[in-house]
Formats: C-alpha cells, sequence, structure tokens
C-alpha cells in the first residue's frame, strides 16, 4: 500500500533549505529545492497590461511596446538567474523573437524582458504572455 | 546523520494541493506544488529520426498536425489557461547549426486550451519547419 504523507511545510534538517529526494530512476538523487520553479506569470501585454495568473510575483511594469518588468515577491538569490518565455497566438509573421534583459541588468528582484522582431523591426504589445523563473530563492 | 523520510506521497493538510517549501537560503518559503513542472514533452517532427515523443511527463499524445505543426494533448488538465508553456527547437541537421529556430504556441490562433495546444517551429528566413522540440510547462493543475 503506498504510503502517504500529509504534510503543510517541508524543511530540511541539515539545511532547512535542503531536501533530498531521489530521481525517477531510482538511482540518483537530487535537490527538491533546485527543481522548483521560483516564479512564473502569464499576463495580458497590451493595453493596460493585467496578470492573468501569477506565483511569487508582485508587480508587473509595461516599460514600452513589448518591454516589459516583473518583480518577486520573495527574491532570488543570485541576479543571472535563468527566465525563459513564450507568448501564445501571435498571429506575427515576422519571427517574434523572446529576449531577457534587453539592455537592462537582470536582478535578484526582478528582471526585464522584451519581444522583438527578428529582423529588428518594431515590435508590437504581446497576449498573452509568459514567463518562468529558476534560480535559487534569497 | 540526514534523516531520510520515506514516503511515496505527499498532500498538504490545510490544503492537499499546497505544501510549503523552505528555500535555498533558508529563510523565505515557496510553494512545492506551484514549483513543479506540470508537463514535459522532447519529440522530433522532422525525417532526419522516428518521429515521435522522446520523452514526457503527463501528456497523453503527440499528433503531427502539418509541417512544423504538433497537437499536444495532456493527461491530466490544466485548472485555467493561464499556464506557461516554454520551448526550443532544435536542429536535426549539422549543417543548419547557426540558424534561429522559434517555437510559437498556437500560432495564429492555433488551439490553446486547458487540455492540449498547438506548436509550431519556425526557422528565420524559411517559415514552418518540421524539428526536434522541447517544451516545459507551468501552472495550476485542474
Amino acid at each position: 500500500m503506498a504510503s502517504i504523507l500529509k504534510v503543510d511545510a517541508l524543511q530540511g534538517v541539515t539545511a532547512a533549505g535542503d531536501i533530498t529526494i531521489t530521481s525517477e530512476g531510482g538511482a540518483a538523487t537530487q535537490s527538491l529545492q533546485q527543481g522548483l520553479a521560483k516564479a512564473f506569470i502569464s499576463f495580458d501585454g497590451t493595453g493596460t497590461v493585467s496578470i492573468d495568473t501569477s506565483f511569487n510575483i508582485s508587480t508587473l511594469t509595461d516599460n514600452a511596446a513589448a518591454d516589459y518588468s516583473i518583480a518577486y515577491t520573495n527574491n532570488v538569490s543570485t541576479s543571472n538567474h535563468p527566465v525563459t518565455g513564450s507568448n501564445i497566438g501571435s498571429s506575427e509573421t515576422n519571427y517574434l523573437g523572446y529576449i531577457c534583459s534587453d539592455g537592462v541588468a537582470q536582478a535578484t528582484t526582478g528582471v526585464t524582458v522584451h519581444f522583438v522582431y527578428h529582423n529588428g523591426s518594431s515590435n508590437n504589445d504581446q497576449d498573452p504572455v509568459h514567463l518562468v523563473t529558476n534560480g535559487g530563492l534569497a | 546523520m540526514a534523516s531520510i523520510l520515506k514516503v511515496d506521497a505527499l498532500q498538504g493538510v490545510t490544503a492537499a494541493g499546497s505544501i510549503l517549501v523552505t528555500g535555498e537560503g533558508n529563510s523565505t518559503t515557496t510553494n512545492l506544488q506551484e514549483g513543479l513542472a506540470k508537463i514535459r514533452v522532447s519529440y522530433n517532427q522532422s525525417s532526419g529520426g522516428a518521429q515521435g515523443i522522446y520523452g514526457s511527463f503527463n501528456i497523453t499524445s503527440y499528433a503531427d498536425a502539418g509541417t512544423g505543426l504538433a497537437l499536444i494533448t495532456f493527461t491530466n488538465n490544466f485548472a485555467n489557461t493561464g499556464y506557461s508553456p516554454v520551448g526550443s527547437g532544435h536542429m536535426k541537421e549539422a549543417s543548419n547549426v547557426t540558424v534561429d529556430m522559434f517555437v510559437y504556441f498556437a500560432q495564429g490562433g492555433g488551439t490553446y486550451t486547458t487540455s492540449a495546444f498547438n506548436v509550431t517551429t519556425y526557422r528565420n528566413g524559411v517559415g514552418a519547419v518540421d524539428n526536434e522540440v522541447g517544451i516545459i510547462g507551468h501552472g495550476d493543475l485542474a
């Protein structure tokens, strides 16, 4: 019979922020905390920007056309952390690309992202935009 | 000595789908369920090898829907369409390793629901092309 642990919070003993779990193959182990995404957001980047769903996001800012900033509720530990993104349902035919921190340095408090046409021409606001952040929490 | 808890499943007490985890810095907490990727799929649509799924998690099917276009269907659905898929395309041909490749979701108004989405892979200067694709998705499960 499978065992089920019912608990509201998990914390490491040796280090509160480090719990090791066994891999799917049963041979290796990895850190539970390191494997978790630390933030994600889905938002409408057109007009007055608005958040559809989010996790660990405190604010969304519209900087310019297709240029947005997000701030985290709980900061990550290093400035240079991975942020991946996508936009959904675009009818653009000019190979819209995604850039993280275009001319704006990443920070532990958040990042700026920019959607651009690959050929460098002008770009448009997108809806919806999705971002996922990984890395260690501060 | 490190303590080892052996268990097959985890469930919150206050809310079954919410368990807090202390972060790497040992001070703040994050949410276990929110942090987990809910879908993962790597597939090949190109003729440069066997077509189909290389590996996946919570994916019930992959369907070739046209040149560079695939329909990915989930096993357990998302709670809403505000989930966040991200992906990348991988060139099979060694001679094209420097070309730019983009992955679009529901490009031009394709399928994007709680149970499935369309993926289109584009090569810059060419258009939609069959390719190898890797995708992960975060969000809330139904």
